[in-house]
């Protein structure tokens, strides 16, 4: 089983890695320092470790990352930083949907690939959008109130 | 202080946005350079013998740099008693062996431990480990564990603790009774299930101190692992990593002592990362019950006599079950004025994966148990639920069944009336759709055992800009524990908010503050803090005093300034005060210790004494609508109604009410961890279901603040309180909507149909 | 980690039918993974090799064809769910894929994986067998279309063979009177595995009476499988409470279910009973009557 070289373009930067086939995209990206994207589960029970693949908003432990050769990849990490947070961020940290955090990246993730979509949810599709990130803090209700906030400051 | 500037805002935690833009470094998101990768051999059955462990083909596998077996570690026990900081002494019987060498108790205990250049490595070799088992006949039962000649797990008799209280006559209080509801109920096994696996990384420093970053609910840690291990107190340093989460399955030794063992033996720098599976494999579950209740009650309603036999599945280690089950036992009565009760708690050893802690710690279990009651004595008297509560509620300075006094408010009535006025109007039933509404009362300790004798320190110092830091070995599972300190040393200090530092718990450089378990730390750590601060305060003021030619209590320190309050325009930068004192060497930081009140055990015969520092009353009200052709429930609207004392920060107080109550709910509806003759059948987050986002509706809250409790500023602790009403209200509700008792959890479909009589 | 397996990257169909050629039996096809990959982690199956089929061209696309729909074997549950010809045609496709574990898996599985992993609690196989949906399979050597009905031979096996691809789906485009509804019982709204799911079909005339009906039923038996008896039941018939009641206890008893950790066998049996008749009540009379 020989390593082959493939490229992961993650946050904008383009990664050039040799792996082996059984290698996920989720132990790829925490290799290569992403550790914002978060292992909870290893099988797409927990949406910890969702990221952006083309524009989709996946669980990266079901990829092969050789699946992902090529693939633009957004990690939470890549849509905001302390200094420059993205709204969705911005606006989870302030209503108060931030307990542990460990869930956060990956709802992010899935919050972004909603409003892409569908710029002003109800509050069901926002639940809908978040159903397959768990989170064992908060009762999502605050991380609904925060997405929920980005898409209303959007609209004024 | 009577106008806050920052208590009482909902502020935004200072590590909310690091945690939401993926910054914040996780107990796995930490490397070392030279790291190694641990893992661990588990038992693969539930009782057996262990015939012949032979490493020598995994220690020959290329890329392994050790293995070590309970030979190679001195045999080495580790005592799983209650952690933290704490004067009292140890229970010797609660030794638990680090790895396991003539038998194992239950599936999952380790066997061998793993260091290998990479994780893949490790992982084969576990699989090179050679174990020989010779299975022998387990018990899975505590009833059946608890008969003669059942398998020992626990010697002598695998009874792993006993309590009792015995308040008044209970004879004489059933004979004074009209009416005697008695049933049995029974709750399962539950998993904490928080997002964050187990997981650290433990290195040998060049003192020969064992450092290990790890993601835990208790500091103290480090003493258990020098214990263990062997060595001096003072060789080994924890450092806390803010947890993804905790609920108490991380207030016991996870992955330290292992750290630590292949640290010490490989003199490199070591990972142990659970896997989901292992992590539920490995860690303690929230006891199950069975929970026998006699209540004897006046035709008015007048409760004359409780009687309760609880018996509670430790598996197949103490920990902390003696512990739980006294908590249980304490709060078996509920929050009412009882004169005879009679509790006996057994907590019972069987080859079951182990109970220890989990948010309620014991406090849970009965109150499903007594609100339920309570329900069924109303339904038998033709009385209102509320109505029957109410003639029995605890109130300010009532005893307790153990005898202790209540202080604090008790605002069980308006908790009660708020949260179920808060549902609205009723739905309707809709043919086979019945809705049904319920609530339930409860009280819960916060802080630990007054015969613990627990304290707390922080260090709070000022530096010569007029910023504020904040050392507190508090660890922070995700409740806000830090920047609920740092809210406090802004409002003593007049500092903004952003201005104030609060480190992550290290106890290299963090005073020790007791674990953030027993909803404590914002009671214990907070009232560190608040000393610490209001000491430098004095000084402060004390020094302005004489700049100012003022009385000190003339003086107040708000937005980085001190100023003259009936003439705000005389002040002065808080810097330019600062660095008077600095100059005159006065001191500008401050340790503070804060002790809560000591008491003596209670009377082990009696169940008499003074328990807990204080407790926290409140109310969970539902509405749920029952399929009563599939059994299905969709709870429609709840409200929770609690006495938070003060909300320090209500943004934090509001989500850990909410987070609460949907853990509550899935305890209510949905989690099972369902264990057949030792095996977990649920064994991932596949099989063992927590709530999503769209399972329940968001949680009303309402936040009563008495500011009568002995935390800062007259708060109570409401972490472990969020949960424990939210159950019995369900099922409560679920038997208002069908008419039929329920008497166990979760209420499944199946379990709603068999109530009505359909299968 | 998963365990060691070489990964075949074919560009091209024929070059991807020659791998698994080459490769049988011990070799699986693997498009979104969300299967394979926690199958192979929990040790369910060990393949020396995996070849991917997630991007090959010809499997893209949802396109009608000479009277059928068709869904190419890489097309994903999200790709199901936003396309308007399924949305025209058989909007209960769009009903099962929305039930269909969570967001993020729906991204990555497709309905060639879900059907052919042939878990008895398939999402989307009871909506497909309602729809009289066949299965492409395509070999080096040869094409051929197998009826869903066909296709599922017990738990966790097909007639596919190891060599052989489920390049597409195809079903006849549903009458203008055809009425078709998804239903799922689980423990959990989202993200979770079905108790009981099913799908009842109505093909009716303009005078309201039935023309045809099916009634496909999943995790009530080692496969999803139809209940043929309640299907002729309600065939030729208007659709009254009885004749609905009647199909329902006959669905009910075409189960043969198992108890295990989600639910017991009488509970499958009596729910599949409730279900159905709401499902038929549904269709013929509108939502909420039942």
């Amino acid at each position: 089983m020989e390593p082959r070289l493939i490229t992961l373009n993650i946050n904008g930067r383009s990664h050039q890695v040799a792996l082996k086939s059984n290698v996920t995209l989720l132990r790829a990206l925490r290799d290569l320092g992403y550790t914002d994207v978060k292992n909870g589960c290893e099988k797409g029970d927990c949406g910890a470790c969702a990221v952006l693949l083309n524009g989709r908003a996946v669980n990266s432990c079901l990829v092969l990352a050789w699946q992902a050769d090529g693939a633009e990849i957004v990690t939470a990490a890549g849509l905001g930083t302390v200094d420059h947070p993205h709204p969705i961020q911005e606006a989870l940290a302030d209503s108060g949907g931030v307990q542990c955090g460990f869930c956060i990246p990956g709802i992010v993730i899935a919050a972004k690939a909603l409003l892409d979509r569908n710029p002003h949810p109800t509050e069901e599709e926002i639940r809908e959008a978040i159903s397959g990130n768990l989170c064992r803090c908060t009762g999502y209700a605050l991380i609904v109130e925060g997405i929920r906030r980005v898409a209303e400051s959007r609209e004024s | 202080m009577a106008n806050f500037k920052v208590i009482g805002r909902p502020i935004r935690r200072f590590d909310a946005l690091s945690k939401a833009v993926g910054a914040t470094i996780y107990a796995d998101d930490y490397k070392m350079p030279g790291m190694l990768h641990g893992k661990v051999l588990r038992s693969p059955y539930p009782s057996a013998r262990i015939v012949r462990i032979d490493p020598r083909r995994a220690r020959a596998l290329p890329g392994v740099v050790c293995v070590l077996t309970a030979a190679d570690i001195g045999y080495a026990k580790m005592v799983a008693d209650i952690p933290g900081q704490t004067g009292q002494r140890e229970r010797p019987q609660s030794e638990t062996p680090v790895l396991a060498w003539d038998r194992v108790r239950y599936k999952g205990e380790a066997v061998a431990l793993v260091a290998a250049e990479t994780e893949e490595i490790a992982e084969r070799a576990l699989e090179l480990i050679d174990v020989e088992y010779e299975p022998l006949p387990g018990v899975f039962d505590p009833l059946e564990a608890m008969k003669p000649g059942a398998p020992i797990v626990f010697e002598p008799d695998n009874i792993v603790a006993r309590w009792r209280i015995r308040k008044g006559d209970i004879e004489a209080g059933f004979a004074a009774a009209d009416l005697i509801i008695e049933n049995t109920y029974r709750v399962p096994f539950v998993e904490h299930a928080y997002l964050e696996p187990e997981a650290g990384v433990a290195w040998v420093d060049e003192r020969g101190v064992i450092n290990i970053r790890v993601s835990t609910q208790v500091m103290e840690h480090f003493r258990t692992v020098a214990r263990t291990l062997g060595i001096p107190q003072n060789r080994v340093r924890i450092q806390g990593a803010f947890a993804g989460g905790g609920f108490g399955g991380k207030e016991d030794i996870t992955v330290e002592v292992f750290l630590a063992l292949l640290a010490l033996h490989t003199r490199r720098p070591v990972r142990l990362a659970y896997t989901r599976e292992e992590s539920i494999l490995a860690h303690s579950k929230r006891h199950p019950f069975i929970m026998r209740y006699r209540i004897g009650v006046k035709r008015n309603g007048r409760i004359t006599a409780l009687q309760a036999d609880l018996i509670a599945d430790s598996g197949a280690y103490p920990y902390l079950s003696p512990y739980v089950s006294l908590y249980a036992t304490v709060m078996a009565t509920g929050p009412y004025r009882i004169d005879n009760v009679w509790v006996d708690t057994v907590a019972v050893a069987t080859n079951n994966p182990f109970t220890s802690a989990f948010r309620g710690f014991g406090g849970p279990q009965p109150c499903f148990a007594y609100e339920r009651q309570m329900d069924d004595i109303a339904r038998a008297l033709g009385m209102d639920p509320l109505e029957v509560r109410q003639i029995n509620y605890l109130r300010t300075g009532d005893t307790t069944a153990t005898g202790q006094v209540i202080q604090s408010a008790v605002l069980l009535e308006e908790s009660a009336r708020r949260a179920l006025e808060a549902l609205g109007e009723r739905t309707p039933d809709h043919g086979p759709i019945q809705v049904g509404r319920g609530f339930a009362s409860y009280f819960q300790s916060y802080g630990r055992l007054m015969w613990l004798h627990d304290t707390s320190q922080a260090w709070v110092g000022l530096e010569l800009d007029g910023t504020v830091v904040i050392r507190c070995g508090a660890p922070d599972p995700g409740g806000g524990q830090l920047s609920s300190l740092c809210q406090i040393a802004s409002e003593v200090l007049g500092v903004p908010l952003e201005n104030v530092v609060a480190y992550t718990p290290d106890t290299a450089l963090t005073p020790l503050a007791g674990t953030t378990t027993a909803t404590r730390q914002l009671y214990m750590s907070g009232n560190a803090v608040l000393q610490a601060a209001t000491s430098i305060r004095k000084t402060l003021l004390e020094r302005a005093s004489k700049y100012f030619e003022e009385d000190p209590d003339d003086l107040d320190l708000a937005d980085g300034r001190v100023f003259i309050k009936r003439d705000p325009d005389r002040s002065m930068p808080l810097p330019d005060l600062v660095r008077i004192c600095a100059a005159e060497g006065l001191p500008l930081a401050h340790l503070a210790l804060f002790k809560a009140p000591f008491r003596d055990p209670i009377d082990p015969e009696t169940g008499q004494g003074d328990v807990f520092p204080d407790f926290t009353f409140g109310a969970f009200a539902v509405e749920v609508a029952v399929d009563t052709e599939t059994g299905q429930i969709e709870v429609l609207k709840s409200a929770a109604c609690h006495d938070v004392g003060r909300a320090i920060n209500p943004a934090a107080v509001i989500g850990q009410i909410q987070g609460g109550s949907h853990q509550g709910l899935g305890y209510a509806l949905m989690e099972n961890l369902i264990v057949e003759n030792g095996e977990i059948r649920t064994p991932s987050l596949s099989e063992y279901l927590i709530p999503t986002s769209v399972d329940y509706p968001t949680t009303q809250v309402i936040l009563l603040e008495s500011g009568t409790g002995v935390g800062p500023f007259g708060a109570k602790g409401i972490g472990e309180p969020a949960l424990t009403p939210v159950a019995p209200a369900v099922a409560n509700a679920v038997v208002d909507a069908i008419g039929k008792p329920i008497r166990e959890l979760p209420i499944t479909p199946e379990l709603v149909l068999r109530a009505l009589g359909k299968r | 980690m998963l365990p060691e397996f070489e990964l075949l990257m074919p560009r091209t169909l024929p070059e991807a039918l020659e791998m698994l050629a080459q490769r049988a039996p011990d070799v699986m096809p693997i498009a979104g993974g969300t299967n394979v990959i926690p199958d192979l982690r929990g040790g369910r199956y060990r393949p020396a090799c995996l070849v991917n089929v997630a991007s090959l061209p010809e499997l893209r696309g949802i396109r009608q064809e000479d009277g059928f729909l068709v869904i190419g074997g890489s097309v994903t549950m999200a790709e199901v769910l936003e396309d308007p010809i399924v949305a025209q045609f058989a909007p209960v496709l769009q009903e099962a894929a929305k039930m269909l574990a969570s967001p993020l898996v729906r991204n990555r599985a497709t309905v060639a994986g879900n059907l052919a992993n042939a878990s008895p609690a398939a999402d989307m196989a009871p909506p497909l067998l309602a729809l009289d949906a066949e299965v492409e399979l395509a070999s080096r050597e040869s094409i051929r279309r197998v009826p869903l009905k066909d296709f599922f031979v017990h738990v966790r096996q097909t007639v596919r063979q190891p060599q052989e691809l489920v390049t597409a789906i195809r079903f006849p485009l549903p009458p203008p009177g055809s009425r078709a509804r998804f239903f799922k019982v689980a423990l959990r709204k989202a993200d979770a595995i079905a108790v009981v799911n099913g799908t009842v079909r109505v093909d009716l005339t303009e005078n309201g009476r039935c023309q045809a009906a099916r009634i496909a039923l999943g995790a009530v038996a080692p496969t999803p499988l139809r209940a043929y008896e309640a299907e002729h039941v309600l065939e030729s018939q208007p659709l009254t409470p009885k004749d609905i009641a009647e199909a329902a206890r006959l669905a009910g008893e075409a189960t043969r279910t198992i108890d295990d950790i989600r639910g017991s066998a009488a509970y499958r049996r009596m729910v599949t009973e409730v279900m159905v008749r709401r499902t038929l009540g549904e269709i013929a009379y509108g939502e909420g009557e039942n």
